[in-house]
């Protein structure tokens, strides 16, 4: 479904991708693993279109897409939920939500995802009328994630999700990660923690530096050569 | 490019005995068009001072410019005192002036710092055209400089304008100069050392302001008359941003073109001043969009060289 | 104590229109982060084109909003998406200067084209006062600025609140990367609050040349008070614009009062460098 392949990307003069290759199926989940300034971020902001690329291609659905906009990102179904989550602290949550149904394409079905996304998480409605900086860091996370469904995407992002959160509540947003790709979205998740996001991917990536240098099924990748992998061993 | 670059210090030297000698071999209309440039051009080095440099954009050195020129006019009009001790007073007065306000002006951001310094102008305006002293909106006539000769004048706005350069050139290479551009650089980063950058800032803007109004001093020798609607306007603030930004932002030698192609075009356009500022106007905006770096920027940028600004990335 | 009343009635009433003319530089610098030094003269030439309008087809001021306000949000929508859409995010001083270009421009132009003489959206509202009280003299223009600003703000804050691009407009506010991400064109939703602002600085200038009479120079002026509105009533809330509009009108008729009319301005300026200085998010503003 998703295809990047050589891609190259800088800040500047700063280099931080080097030749990257990934490949995302249909209806799959992709976890891309990497320490704190691997450039795992950098390559989710590019294939939403926030960074281009100095070289390469990123193909969605057959398409190339490495030169659109982020605006344009949604219309095709890409949604990306943001590191640090980056909601609107001028919004409620309600208003929050609706404006992730923005977009023509998303907008018809907006109801039908508010819906979705109140049974997925309860505590939103509850909170629907609040302004969207008071709420807890779980329940802020779980708007971010409700946010990006709310433009009817088939495939999501997602940047480091569980960051600053207790583990209780990053059991439960995994959870509902799971269940969004049991409803047929594909999945890519960037994370530091290597045990959960192995866990629940299909495929993984191991990022160094900016470059791939372990990729495999996480059945396949034994705790030795990912913890090497990780940390350049 | 390389031959241009390491024979400067040649070619420099040169240019200036040229401009030295030149009421000895040029007409007197070329040292009135050097006149012009050099007393824009100190005024415009101490603008690209504040704002390439001190990130402090100031839309209000108009009020120096006024203060200079008014300091002359006074002092040495009605009190009689020696045309030139009264513009080296007029460069104090700025100074205190400049010291004064940066009290409640440096606690200004960016942006609100720029609309500080412009209402100061427009206060100072107001405030010189009702008050009786100055003949109000009437305005003063410096009559002292009328016993001056051109070449005077001459000497004296070249020795502004080439000492303007020096003096930015050396600030720039000073222990002062490399803590500008790192703050310039990252401004973030150099937080952290924060009194030593109010302090440079500071330094900046009194220098700049002691430089504008003594080169407003010998621009009102030229001149002649000075009234506050004209002296404080922020059609000084054009001019000065024209120069700047078509020479180049950040650069020594962006304001040395910058004023050149500035006299040029209000010679051929004095008799048409509108449009001429309409003309000025609108290359400022093509400039942005196009070239945002001014002439000497994109040069610098391109070719990678430069003849007296130090590396800027 | 009954003579002050005048002044101080007149302040409020003006301080209506003064929120008009800040309500729109409030707009862009919250919204594009933009400082558009132009604003003050695109009012002014909002006032010349309602003198056109008036001459070419004979019909008093406040028709020629039906007028004015399609031909600015035209202007404006074109301004922000072919220019200033493209300055944006090369650093602080490009926009700035452009802006400032924009105004030098602007006035000459004016200049060239209507000469300095002053000119003046004349209308029998112009000179009309209505007794109140017995003592207070009314001008009615200064009751439809106020009442119009009203509705202004108002209006504005509905459309902000209520509608999706208002919605947008807002996220885009808060966070312009975040808003793409939902597929929100914000270079698009700029042109369209540009466009806005300059609706209301068509409507701020059809006032202002019905209430004052305007030169093609007048522009920075009217730029000085509508920045004493943001500043005094702080960026992002509308009653703080309103509020910012009424201090600033009271600043400068009070101290045109008590210090001679020649120094009204200077109260105003002297307000503002004090806000500046204790407290420049305004009274209502956030810190940023």
């Amino acid at each position: 479904m998703l295809k990047v392949r050589n891609l190259d990307v800088h800040y500047g003069d700063f280099q931080a991708l080097w030749d990257i290759s990934i490949e995302v199926g249909k209806g799959k989940v992709v976890s891309i693993i990497g320490a704190n300034g691997s450039g795992k971020s950098t390559l989710l902001n590019t294939i939403a279109g926030l960074l281009k690329p100095s070289h390469g291609v990123i193909e969605f659905r057959g398409e190339s897409i490495h030169k659109l906009g982020p605006h344009e990102m949604v219309a095709r179904g890409i949604s990306l939920v943001p590191e640090g989550r980056r909601l609107f602290p001028s919004l409620t949550v309600f208003e929050n939500l609706i404006i992730g149904s923005y977009a023509p394409r998303s907008r018809k079905k907006r109801d039908l995802a508010l819906g979705k996304v109140y049974e997925l998480f309860p505590i939103l409605k509850e909170r629907a009328s609040q302004m969207s900086d008071t709420l807890s860091g779980g329940e802020q996370q779980m708007l971010a994630i409700a946010r990006a469904l709310m433009s009817d995407p088939s495939l999501i992002l997602f940047d480091e999700i569980s960051l600053g959160l207790a583990p209780l509540i990053i059991k439960n947003i995994y959870q509902t990660v799971r269940e969004i790709n049991q409803q047929g979205i594909t999945v890519v998740l960037v994370e530091q923690d290597v045990k959960r996001s192995l866990k629940a991917a299909n495929m993984a990536y191991i990022i160094l530096e900016g470059k791939v240098v372990l990729q495999g099924e996480p059945s396949t990748l034994s705790e030795k050569t990912v913890r090497e992998a990780y940390f350049g061993l | 490019m390389k031959i241009l670059q390491q024979s400067r210090w040649i070619l420099l030297p040169v240019v200036v005995a040229a401009l030295i000698t030149l009421p000895l071999w040029g007409p007197s209309y070329w040292v009135l068009f050097i006149l012009l440039c050099s007393l824009y051009l100190a005024m415009a080095q101490m603008w690209n001072l504040l704002v390439g440099y001190s990130g402090l954009i100031s839309l209000g050195q108009q009020c120096f410019i006024g203060l200079g020129g008014y300091t002359l006019a006074v002092l040495s009009v009605y009190y009689g005192i020696p045309i030139w001790l009264s513009i080296l007073i007029g460069g104090v007065i700025s100074v205190l002036f400049a010291l004064i306000i940066s009290v409640p002006i440096f606690r200004m951001r960016g942006v609100y710092f720029a609309i500080g310094t412009w209402i100061v102008a427009e206060a100072l305006t107001i405030c010189f055209a009702s008050w009786d002293y100055v003949r109000h909106g009437m305005g003063l006539f410096v009559k002292p400089a009328y016993e001056l000769s051109l070449n005077q004048i001459y000497y004296a706005a070249l020795a502004m304008g080439i000492g303007s350069v020096i003096l930015v050139y050396i600030l720039l290479r000073s222990k002062l100069g490399l803590g500008l551009m790192a703050m310039r650089d990252d401004e973030g980063a150099s937080e952290t050392l924060g009194v030593e950058i109010f302090r440079s800032k500071l330094f900046c803007f009194l220098i700049g302001a002691f430089v504008t109004g003594l080169a407003a001093g010998v621009f009102y020798l030229y001149q002649i008359f000075i009234q506050p609607y004209t002296a404080f306007s922020i059609t000084w603030m054009v001019r000065l941003l024209f120069i700047v930004v078509i020479g180049g932002i950040g650069t020594i030698e962006g304001p040395i073109i910058g004023s050149i192609i500035f006299v040029l075009l209000q010679q051929v356009f004095a008799e048409y001043i509108h449009v001429g500022l309409l003309l000025l106007g609108s290359v400022a905006i093509i400039v942005m969009l196009v070239a945002p770096k001014g002439i000497m920027g994109t040069i610098q940028e391109k070719l990678g060289f430069e003849i007296l600004s130090p590396r800027r990335k | 104590m009954q003579d002050l009343l005048q002044p101080i009635m007149n302040g409020i009433l003006l301080g209506g229109l003064y929120a008009i003319i800040g309500i729109g530089l409030s707009m862009i610098f919250g919204i594009v982060k933009l400082v558009n030094l132009a604003h003050g003269d695109l009012m002014i030439l909002a006032s010349y084109l309602s003198l056109v309008f008036m001459m070419l087809l004979g019909v008093p001021p406040l028709v020629t909003f039906v007028f004015a306000v399609p031909a600015m949000f035209f202007i404006g929508f074109v301004l922000q998406a072919y220019l200033i859409n493209r300055v944006l995010g090369k650093g602080m001083e490009p926009p700035l200067i452009l802006a400032f270009g924009l105004s030098i421009i602007t006035q000459n132009c004016l200049l060239l084209v209507f000469t300095p003489d002053a000119r003046s959206l004349i209308s029998s509202l112009s000179v009309t006062t209505i007794q109140v009280a017995g003592f207070l003299n009314i001008p009615v223009i200064y009751l439809i600025d106020f009442l119009i600003g009203l509705v202004v703000i108002s209006v504005l804050h509905q459309f902000l609140q209520k509608t999706y691009m208002g919605r947008a407009i807002r996220a885009a506010s808060d966070d312009e990367g975040a808003a793409q991400l939902m597929g929100i064109n914000t270079k698009n939703i700029y042109a369209y609050a540009m466009g806005i602002a300059m609706i209301t600085a068509a409507i701020a200038g059809v006032l202002v040349g019905m209430t004052f009479t305007f030169y093609p120079h007048t522009g920075p002026q009217y730029l000085t008070i509508a920045f004493g509105v943001v500043i005094i009533g702080g960026l992002g809330s509308m009653i703080g614009t309103f509020l910012g509009g009424i201090i600033l009108g009271l600043a400068q008729l009070l101290g045109g009062y008590f210090l001679g009319p020649g120094l009204q301005l200077l109260s105003g300026y002297v307000i503002l460098l004090i806000v500046l200085t204790v407290r420049p998010q305004g009274i209502f503003g956030r810190v940023t």
